[in-house]
């Protein structure tokens, strides 16, 4: 059964509590598999311009009701703080977001570790702080409906003034939506209560306050959230990380540290947790499993209680990291305020075994690292700080997360067994960071107010 | 009125406002003070993480191995710019402290307006027991921090003790992660790590190993391999 049949099939509206109506329909609707998309990449020079735009994009922007049905396109709209300032949205509504975001992604360097060859300093041009103002991205089911909605977004842009497109990126996922590195991708998902849908299993849903402003969170209460309340309410903040993937490196290192393909493909599995279909360690531990791995009722219904000693899937796997479940951890933290909905994308060439390290320099492959979440800018802060670039809650000390996280020196990935942990040098950056920034999404309301500018 | 206290706010309370605060600060922490207590009292503590609230000595508390020291003093006229030059200097890393080998931290604050200063630290053992090797080992770096402050009268002067301890304030509440690990410990727990992972990283490919190496190994990784959260 298909992610969206299954989804359908489990909403009912009268579990609906949010503005859905209200909601863009990006943060809630799931991608179809295949998919294909674009994201595109506008700067304000001139803040009535921009306005213009952003009021003639507003009813091209479909709100998150019935986002469990079919829909052959859909658009979504964000804009980061330098973009808010070049519409011209008040001060002092500009100075009620919170700091991160206020800030910029560039120059929260310091808390993201994003240093050496990670710096913002070596990002793209199109990253350079105060160039990215608006994103615009569209998810389609075909190349037809993408090229349909592409036009009516191109058509608006044409009739507007005072806006430069600094670029655009194509995408697209096959049925099987692996990443560079050729592993089913964008699997684990929060279930947002009051959303519609039940969580299955033993997974809980996740407070809605966690992903729509206004809205409580896991904490009771509404996170911080910008003013005045038609700007802020239901919107949301939105995480972009562009990654180049050093898939030939990543290949090389699996080589050399194993000898037979079997245990080549394992290695690799223990690094991301799951083996190439999307089948999780947990349930497949001695092979991949391509059922499993297709079938979205089961490749993501599992959690770690019966493997403390990462026996099946290590501490420091990709995967175990970047969400533990009920894993103990040293450290106390609630995993519950650190669920995101992922919305990457990948490009580039297909993964194939043969890539080495020297094609790393001619292929463009990787990874649009995008997701959704209330509170996006401290949650990135800290999973870069804490479960990507360090390994003190595992009791790893300062071991780092085998595939995403900077290497400045080679380092080390533990791989538990009953005798003695194995471990494996020589990680190296196996993405390195292009640019990024943060973005707030803003909800249909807000949209239109900053359109119309409602402040006047 | 209490007599106990000595914040001069509250003596301009009237009776009943008294009364009221009382009532709402007993009602606000009850449940919590009462989990608290409860807590403590179920709980079978691990003897490695065993502290204590008793006397550091003649100053200061101590908890386990781990003693802290808090005192506050006034600062000569320019004290508190000579001594911030010292710590831009050594970058807060201070060799001297170093080889001291029982200090886990120190810290100095200035306040009202660079006339006065807050020293604390954070210290394994009893107060008297090494102030008379710190006036032998290191009266240089001792006087160097010190000699800004008001009436200080050098390490190596009888009444250095005295000096110190009129200026000392007990911590009226204080918490220790690990008050049996002291500073020597934690060096020792360090180079144990580097030579226990390198002799893991031998066994872990050791193949023709003989059984009873191997179920002590087993042993060693089983004590090591779970993750556990820091207990008190």
């Amino acid at each position: 059964m298909s992610v969206l049949a299954n989804l359908k099939a489990r909403f009912s509206r009268e579990r609906v509590k949010l503005q859905l109506d209200d909601i863009q329909a990006l943060i809630l609707r799931s991608r179809p598999e295949p998919y294909v998309g674009l994201h595109a990449m506008l700067h304000v020079d001139e803040a009535e311009g921009g306005r213009d735009l952003v009021r003639r994009l507003a009813p091209h922007i479909p709100a998150a009701d019935d986002w469990t049905d079919d829909m052959d396109a859909w658009t979504g709209v964000a804009i980061s703080h330098a973009g808010l300032k070049a519409l011209g949205v008040p001060e002092a509504s500009l100075k009620s977001f919170p700091l991160p975001f206020q800030q910029g992604m560039a120059a929260r360097a310091e808390q993201l570790r994003d240093f050496g060859e990670n710096a913002p300093d070596r990002w793209e041009d199109a990253f350079r702080p105060g160039t990215c103002h608006i994103a615009v991205t569209i998810y389609a089911r075909d190349e037809a409906a993408l090229e349909k909605a592409i036009e009516v977004a191109m058509t608006e842009l044409e009739a507007s003034h005072g806006v430069t497109l600094v670029g655009t990126h194509s995408f697209g996922a096959d049925a099987d939506a692996k990443n560079p590195f050729g592993f089913r991708d964008s699997i684990s998902q929060p279930t947002v209560a009051g959303g519609g849908v039940d969580p299955r299993g033993d997974e809980r849903a996740i407070a809605a306050g966690e992903f729509i402003l206004g809205e409580n969170s896991e904490t009771g209460a509404p996170v911080a959230m910008p003013e005045p309340a038609p700007l802020g309410r239901n919107g949301s903040f939105v995480v972009l990380r562009k990654y180049q993937s050093a898939v030939g490196a990543f290949n090389d290192f699996i080589r050399a540290n194993a000898d037979s393909e079997a245990d080549q493909e394992k290695l690799a599995a223990k690094m991301f947790g799951r083996w190439r279909s999307g089948a999780p360690l947990i349930l497949a531990p001695d092979r991949d499993d391509e059922a499993l791995g297709a079938d979205r009722s089961r490749n993501n219904d599992f959690n770690f209680a019966e493997d403390p000693k990462g026996l099946v899937c290590p501490h420091s796997a990709h995967m175990r990291r970047l969400n533990p479940r009920d894993s103990q951890l040293t450290i106390l933290t609630d995993v519950n305020i650190h669920r995101i909905i992922r919305r990457s994308s990948t490009f580039g060439p297909k993964w194939t075994p043969d890539v080495t390290a020297a094609d790393d320099a001619k292929d463009d492959r990787g990874i649009f690292f995008i997701f959704i979440s209330a509170r996006a800018y401290d949650t990135i802060e800290f999973l870069q700080q804490e479960w990507i670039n360090r390994g003190n809650f595992i009791d790893l000390g300062t071991e780092r997360d085998p595939i995403v996280a900077l290497h400045e020196e080679p380092g080390t990935f533990t791989i538990p067994q009953e005798q003695a942990r194995r471990r494996v040098n020589g990680v190296t950056t196996f993405n390195r960071l292009m640019g990024g920034e943060y973005l707030f999404m803003p909800s249909l309301t807000a949209l239109r107010w900053i359109g119309e500018a409602g402040w006047r | 009125m209490t007599t106990d206290n000595k914040d001069p706010r509250l003596a301009d309370e009237s009776k009943l406002q008294e009364i009221w605060r009382r009532v709402e600060e007993v009602a606000a922490d009850a449940p919590h003070l009462a989990k608290i207590a409860l807590e403590a009292m179920i709980r079978k503590h691990n003897p490695d993480l065993k502290g204590s609230a008793r006397s550091a000595g003649r100053a200061g508390k101590q908890s386990g191995n781990v003693s802290e020291l808090t005192a506050i003093a006034t600062l000569k006229p320019g004290g508190a710019e000579r001594l911030r030059r010292i710590f831009d200097l050594t970058a807060g890393n201070m060799d001297g402290a170093q080889r001291v080998s029982t200090l886990h931290d120190m810290r100095f604050v200035f306040f009202d307006d660079d006339t006065r200063i807050l020293f604390a630290t954070a210290y394994d053992g009893d107060w008297d027991a090494y102030i008379n090797d710190f006036a032998t080992k290191i009266p240089e770096l001792m006087d160097l921090l010190f000699a800004n402050v008001e009436g200080w009268p050098g390490i190596d002067s009888p009444k250095v003790k005295d000096f110190i301890a009129d200026h000392q304030i007990d911590a009226a509440g204080w918490f220790v992660a690990n008050p049996q690990v002291t500073v020597v410990d934690v060096r020792r727990f360090q180079r144990m790590e580097k030579a226990l992972n390198a002799f893991l990283d031998a066994e872990a490919a050791n193949m023709g190993i003989d059984p009873t190496t191997k179920a002590a190994l087993g042993q060693l990784t089983d004590a090591i391999s779970k993750p556990e959260g820091v207990d008190y």
